[in-house]
């Protein structure tokens, strides 16, 4: 009998998350349990109604009774009366019920931000996540409220937001990185500080560049999972497309999904992708290519001639580079070669990209046009200097020339008085 | 009487060597301060030209196309609008300084490097660049183009 009560109230619960009244937009309900709740001495009770009037939710209207339930007028302890729609504190696969009532009605979130995407729990129950959570009653793992941080949740585009670009890792961290929580399900740990020694980590956090990756742009948010072995070079091919799609026609792109192993992380490696230089390839000792490859196969070859492709067009940028700025800094007008020399540059970075290819005739393509031009700009260095030594020795040959004038002046004068002076003398 | 008169020559030579001392003095720091001057090396060796007049004539511009451009030592690249306006901006890539060129086929500035796009008000849209290309102001006089680095 008293199962079968309890079981009523349960579906009861259930019943009322999912027919709770959608507010009306702009309603600014009547909130009584702040009143209560902030001033109770249990800090679990009171700090989520200290909290709230912070969050999105509450700026845009919204109450206690939105996402708990019962009766924000009542005054008094028959405001939470189950009766009333007092559901409590939602947990597991209810969070995302009660978040998913308004957020997964498109008609409605329209009221809010039409551009607003409105499949996050399809997407949330098609993550790991989400998976774990209905299959296995995982009551672990994360749900709406622990990553937008449930009573203080804010625009992702807000820089107090756990969702922020800038806070996503160190979110995800908050579990993932903690050794002990994450213990039974047997995963590293250590990706947050690998993620803050990468480059992408670097752009976002030094150079402020919101758009380098973090944690959801690899591995979705709301969807989040790691990414297949075959369809990691889709997921970074997302922003470095060029090399994405040089990789995808290489021959290594095959070999790896048979190897078993991912593209691009197979080299760059996955949380701890660091700034990439030109010893990565070619089979000297800090070269990725000799893991596979030794020096003598065909694939090593290959990567020696591409790196020494790689090292000459640096070298010769380098070198018309250094004699245009020595030419610029003597004061020679040098803007053209230096103007021309661009091109190189833009070739060594293109060439740089064209290693994805893994192809010699490929890269080829991109480096000759850039020796060309750091030729012909080494050309326009030289020639100014030369023409500065000219300048210079024929400026010393002309002060010579005036000094010895000068010179000649002042003895011609003292000639001249002196000579003056003796027909005086002769006059006396 | 002789006395008189020789010193009076007396006062005029010291006046001529001081005159001509003087004058000699002021000839060669007038040599040697370009002198000095031409042999140290220039703190900035960048042209610091903040305006360059193109070779190009407005109406050899087309519209929905580019041309790159020299503005000192760096690149730059006016474009033609699809819309018949004239705009310019640096052609380095926010990226890489990759040089970038014009889509007609988009109507964007494209960098080939990476595939980092631009809209034609230079704001990156797409792919790695993280800002947008530096505008120049576009001033047509007559049959001149002159491009402006906006103050």
């Amino acid at each position: 009998m008293i199962r079968a009560i309890s079981r009523g109230f349960l579906w009861l619960g259930i019943a009322v998350i999912l027919f709770l009244p959608v507010p009306a937009i702009g309603q600014q309900q009547v909130e009584n349990c702040v009143a209560c709740h902030q001033s109770l001495p249990d800090e679990r009770l009171a700090g989520p109604a200290k909290l709230f009037s912070g969050d999105i939710h509450a700026v845009k209207g919204f109450g206690c009774v939105s996402c708990h339930g019962g009766d924000a007028s009542d005054t008094e302890m028959s405001a939470m009366n189950p009766a009333k729609g007092y559901v409590g504190k939602p947990t597991g696969t209810k969070i995302v019920d009660v978040c998913g009532r308004c957020h997964s009605d498109a008609r409605f979130m329209r009221q809010y931000n039409p551009s607003l995407r409105v499949d996050q729990v399809t997407e949330y129950y098609a993550s790991v996540h989400g998976r774990r959570l209905k299959e296995q009653k995982d009551s672990k793992v994360a749900t709406c409220a622990n990553c937008h941080k449930a009573h203080s949740i804010k625009p992702p585009g807000d820089p107090r937001s756990s969702v922020h670009p800038l806070h996503v890792a160190d979110t995800c961290g908050s579990c993932h990185a903690n050794a002990e929580y994450m213990a039974p399900y047997k995963i590293p740990t250590d990706q947050l500080a690998n993620y803050k020694k990468s480059v992408h980590w670097r752009m976002m956090a030094n150079k402020g560049d919101l758009s380098a990756p973090t944690c959801n742009d690899c591995h979705g948010n709301h969807g989040a999972a790691p990414p297949g072995i075959s369809w990691v070079g889709n997921v970074c091919g997302q922003c470095h497309a060029v090399n994405g799609e040089l990789f995808s026609k290489s021959r290594h792109s095959q070999v790896f999904v048979q190897m078993g192993i991912p593209g691009c992380a197979t080299c760059h490696d996955n949380h701890q992708i660091l700034e990439t230089s030109d010893e990565l390839i070619g089979s000297r000792e800090k070269a990725i290519c000799t893991r596979c490859h030794t020096a003598e196969d065909r694939g090593g070859k290959s990567a020696a001639a591409m790196r020494a492709m790689i090292d000459s067009l640096r070298q010769e940028y380098d070198k018309a580079h250094s004699i245009l700025l020595k030419a610029g800094h003597a004061g020679m007008e040098v803007s053209q070669p230096e103007f021309d020399l661009n091109e190189a540059k833009t070739a060594l970075v293109k060439a740089r990209a064209a290693i994805h290819a893994f192809s010699v005739v490929t890269l080829k393509k991109e480096i000759d046009p850039g020796l060309q031009v750091s030729a012909k700009a080494y050309a326009g260095g030289l020639k100014a200097l030369e023409e500065l030594g000219f300048r210079r020795k024929w400026l010393a040959v002309s002060a010579i020339i005036i000094l010895a004038l000068i010179v000649g002046l002042v003895l011609k004068i003292r000639q001249m008085e002196s000579a003056q002076k003796s027909s005086e003398k002769e006059e006396v | 009487m002789a006395e008189g008169m020789l010193k009076q020559f007396i006062d005029r030579r010291n006046f001529l060597n001081w005159f001509l001392g003087s004058t000699a003095g002021a000839f060669v720091l007038s040599v040697l301060y370009p002198l000095s001057r031409y042999l140290t090396p220039p703190p900035v060796a960048e042209s610091t030209a903040r305006s360059v007049t193109l070779s190009l004539k407005p109406k050899e511009v087309k519209a929905n196309s580019g041309q790159i451009f020299r503005f000192g030592s760096q690149p730059g690249i006016l474009v033609n609008t699809p819309a018949g306006e004239l705009k310019a901006f640096s052609a380095a890539c926010t990226h890489l300084a990759c040089i970038v060129q014009y889509r007609s086929d988009l109507s964007e500035i494209w960098c080939a490097c990476h595939n980092g796009h631009f809209d034609l008000n230079g704001k990156n849209i797409a792919g790695p660049p993280p800002k947008p290309l530096e505008e120049y102001a576009v001033n047509v006089s007559g049959d001149q183009i002159v491009v402006s680095k906006k103050v």
